[in-house]
This record gives C-alpha cells, structure tokens and sequence, in this order.
C-alpha cells in the first residue's frame, strides 16, 4: 500500500508497554435475549465473577474503567453495588468495542504512574429487553449524530445494517467476493458457538444450505450476515504482571497494543478505502511491540457486528493480503478445533452474545489459560480487534511462561 | 419560521447543511468547494479536511455521477419507511470529484438492474414517509 493510501488515517504513538500489565480476572454475565435486566445488574453479575475469578474483593479495585453511555458502572455505581467507599482511579476510556482492547495501553499508564493498582474495566447492555421496550439499542446512538440525521437518514441509508451491506457489496465488487464466503463466517462461528454453553446460540445451528436459503434483508446480508441484539456484559481486571504472578489464575500478559483512527469518523461514505477498517493502522502497532509475526498467533478474536467485519479485520490486521479475505475464511479456516485460524471461538457478536465486544477479550484470556469451552489446543497467543468505525485496535495477549 | 420536523424528515435549517436542502429545493445539488485548496469538501466541516482553510463557497454541480455502491432493503428498519420497501439506499460518486459520495436513494427504475460504476443523474423527489407528516425534496438518483 502506497502512502498516500494511508493518508485516510493514522496510528497513536504508543510507548512499548509489552508485558508490563496482566489480565488477572475475568467474568460474563449470563447472556440472553430480552431478560428484563437492567444493565446495571447485568455488569454488576460480571464484575463479581471476575472478582471471583481473581480471588479478590471490592476493596482491592482501586481503579475503574468505562464508557460514558447510559448505566455503565462507575465509581459510584460500583460503590453502590458493592457497599464500598474507598478511593478509585477512574478512566472513561474503557468498556467494549475499540475500548475493550485499547483499556489495556491507558492501564498501563495508571499503573506506572501508581495511581492504581488493580484496575477494572466493564461493560454491559440490556439492548434486548430495551429494544422490546422501545427504549434503546444500536441505531438510536447513530441516530443522534446530526450528519447521519440530516444527510443519510432521511435517504434510508441507515442504520447499521444498510450502510454496512453496502460496504460488503462494494468489497465483492472490488475483490470478487462471495456471499458463500460471508456465509462461510456466520456458519464458522455458529459452529463455534453450538460449543460454547454461555452462547445465546448454543443450540441452534446453521449450516450453509440454511444461510444461503434465507431471504436476504439488505441485500447482500440475510439475517445471519448480523449481530444478535442481546442482553448481557463482562469484565476483566488488570494488575501488574509481576503482582498477577502471585495471583490465582496463570498469567496471561499483555503482548501488545496499537489504536487506529480513521479522519472520516463516523462517515463511512466519505473514508475513501470503503472497505478497510483503521486496524490497517492498529494491529502494526500492536505487532512490533508484541514482537510476534502472525504465523504466532493461536487464535483471533474481533468485533463482528456483521460478517463483513471479520473479513476486513483479517486482512487488514495482516492475516492475508487485502482483497483475499474471502478465500482466506472458505471452508473450516476460523473453526476452533480445526481452523488455520481460530476466529471468534466463542462465537462472537453473530452468535455467542452482543456484548459489543467485552466477552471477547473474555474469551481470549480463558483460552490462554486453557479454560475456554470450545479450547483452542496449546493456545499462547490471542488477539481481540477491536472496532467502533472510526477507530479500530488490535490487542495481542499472551500466555506468560 | 417553524423548523421542527419530524423523524427521519432532515431538518434544512440546521446551518452546516441548510444550503445543501436549500439547492435541492431549487432543484441544484450543492456542495461546498473549498476557496483555498479548490476541492470540494463533503460532508461540511469548519476547516477544509485538504488544507485546512476555512472558506467555502456552495456550488452547483452537474448532478451526474456513478453508481459507487447499494443495497436493496427488503425488510424496513424505520417503519416510516414501510410503505417504500423495497428501496436502494446508494452512495453515488459525483462527476466533479469521484471521492465525493452522496448517500442517496435509486429511484424509478428496477433495483436488480443496477450495476457498480453505471452513470447515473440526479432527480429531485420529494421525501415522504410512512405517518409522519411534511416532505423535503432531496436529491436522488436514476440510471443516466
């Protein structure tokens, strides 16, 4: 790629951060379709799993993370849940999505700084009991911004689906990709999920006669082209690698970290590679500094909303060359057990929960550990890639020895 | 004057924009062209994304373009857009610079017939949506 193919965007400069920080507890929430939940019990469940998972209490949380939307745990909603009052570190740049894997780099910085030293990052939804309630769920968030409202909205050209059937069928216009290879990561990751218990679609599987026999509903998507609209959350703790080396669980060390921008932001007709994501920018970043090549990695998480998303991760993050991704997927490539690349082994957004992302870096810990349920074997290295639109980041964990 | 309008109708009085729905009013595609750089700037913003100037002047384009990308929704997401399923949201590249992307909608003519980098032109149409009251002409577009 040229540089001027790279003027859409840029990369943070992050310092090498390489095993410094370690993920020492996880947790999920149970996660459901419309529940009747609120969000704040749906996080609150996953933070004392993870605490559980750690062996530590509430009182040893001295620093917080989350995102700034409706009901998300911060330091005093934590202190409510909890029936705690000591001090905390808090950051708002946490949560899923580009977050869940970015938390980490801003973690890092705390705990150099020794403004914490066990750090908490959550997020959580209750978009399906919402959405059944007319209350809340993806589009509205969209919907809010006053471009989309006044430019696209008002020509159709929403919500999320619409424009990103339109971003898959240029990608098949330019690479001659095929909806068979779409198809084949909605079954791929069905498959995964049918072996993941915690998995909304745990019991339903889909094969790729059922996807390609589905009415489309935004040409080129069918239904199975998108995400689950779900109630449920997660959390991870991060500590010091040396301090996690004293802790319950194995050592699972962050590798490396790089975040992404795009200029265009949200604008997605505007952002003139249509098909790339800024992992183009991140997952480099993330790379150098684990000082691993992606012959190394065990398996890959990223944010799926729709299967488009999977398929331009992966060859923007470097796991084949762009335009290649539907060969690269065909067949058994992501299946947990078999695949070349385990991908979103848990299922992902498309059938393990939407969760925006938390389960995954969930997900990749456990299985660093051995302990996930649909366990890649030997698994040493995992990535979560994370993903808003306008920003992406590659988060690269990895066993510690 | 009463600008409130109701959802998904645009609001053509919010100022980044007002001059794009005044010109389709008047039935002009307008876009903002940068008076430092010369290149078009789309969407608005306060500072040219090229070169950072800061003065725009609206413009009137040709209305062609091709065809970049779209989508046929089948299933309506809005139910103010119920009565038009099937519709084509599309993103159109202009003439005058093909980095430019309109989202707007194919319109009058067979959504399977559509093909990526055909020509098309602008048409203005009215935006009329399932129980909400009012309409706005916008620019849409048909095969050239």
């Amino acid at each position: 790629m040229s540089a001027t193919d790279l003027d859409w965007g840029w990369a943070h400069d992050y310092e090498n951060i390489s095993g410094e920080v370690a993920i020492c507890g996880v947790g999920e929430s149970d996660h459901s379709k419309a529940s009747g939940r609120t969000t704040s019990d749906i996080v609150g469940q996953a933070v004392e799993r993870a605490l559980e998972d750690a062996g530590l209490e509430p009182t040893d949380v001295d620093g917080l993370m989350y995102i700034p939307m409706a009901e998300q745990m911060d330091v005093a909603a934590f202190h409510e849940y909890f029936g705690t009052s000591h001090d905390m570190w808090e950051s708002k740049g946490g949560g899923g999505m580009t977050h869940g894997a970015a938390a980490p780099y801003a973690a890092s910085q705390a705990l150099r700084d020794g403004q914490a030293s066990v750090i908490l990052n959550t997020f959580g939804v209750a978009w399906a009991t919402q959405r059944s309630q007319m209350t809340g769920g993806p589009g509205e968030s969209h919907a809010q911004e006053l471009f989309k409202q006044n430019l696209e909205i008002p020509m159709g050209w929403f919500p999320q689906p619409v424009y990103f059937a339109t971003v898959a069928r240029r990608h098949m216009f330019e690479f001659s990709t095929t909806q068979q290879q779409l198809g084949s990561i909605a079954v791929a990751q069905r498959r995964n999920a049918n072996h993941t218990p915690a998995a909304v679609m745990h019991e339903k599987t889909l094969t790729m006669e059922q996807y390609l026999a589905a009415p489309t509903i935004v040409a080129p998507f069918r239904k199975e082209d998108c995400c689950l609209i779900s109630d449920g959350g997660g959390a991870y703790l991060m500590t010091s690698a040396e301090r996690a080396k004293d802790m319950r669980q194995q050592v699972v060390e962050v590798a490396g970290v790089g975040l992404g921008n795009s200029h265009t932001g949200t604008h997605w007709a505007q952002q003139s590679p249509f098909t790339s994501t800024p992992q183009v920018f991140a997952a480099p970043v993330a790379f150098d500094m684990a000082g691993i090549t992606h012959a190394d990695v065990d398996l890959y998480t990223c944010y799926d909303p729709f299967t488009i998303h999977t398929l331009m991760q992966l060859e923007d993050s470097g796991f084949c060359k762009k335009g290649e991704g539907g060969a690269f997927v065909e067949g058994d490539c992501l299946h947990f057990d078999s695949g070349k690349l385990p991908t979103n082994t848990h299922g992902g957004l498309l059938s393990h929960a939407y969760v925006l992302g938390i389960a995954h870096v969930v997900e990749v810990v456990r299985q660093l550990r051995g302990q996930a349920a649909a366990q890649v074997p030997d698994a040493e290295i995992g990535i979560y890639g994370g993903y808003t639109g306008p920003q992406a980041a590659t988060l690269i964990l990895r066993k510690a020895r | 004057m009463e600008t409130r309008r109701e959802f998904p109708l645009p609001d053509t009085s919010w100022e980044p924009i007002r001059e794009f729905w005044a010109g389709a009013a008047a039935n002009e595609l307008r876009i903002p062209r940068c008076a430092s750089c010369g290149r078009l700037c789309w969407y608005p913003r306060e500072r040219c994304r090229q070169c950072d100037g800061e003065g725009f002047a609206w413009e009137a384009m040709s209305g062609r373009g091709t065809l970049f990308s779209w989508v046929v929704v089948t299933h309506p997401f809005l139910p103010q857009f119920g009565d038009l399923t099937p519709f084509a949201p599309a993103l159109v590249a202009l003439e005058e610079d093909p980095s430019v992307r309109l989202a707007t909608r194919m319109v009058e003519c067979d959504l399977d017939a559509l093909e990526f980098e055909m020509p098309v032109r602008v048409e203005f149409r009215p935006l009329i949506f399932t129980d909400v009251e009012g309409e706005v002409t916008a620019p849409l577009f048909v095969p050239a």
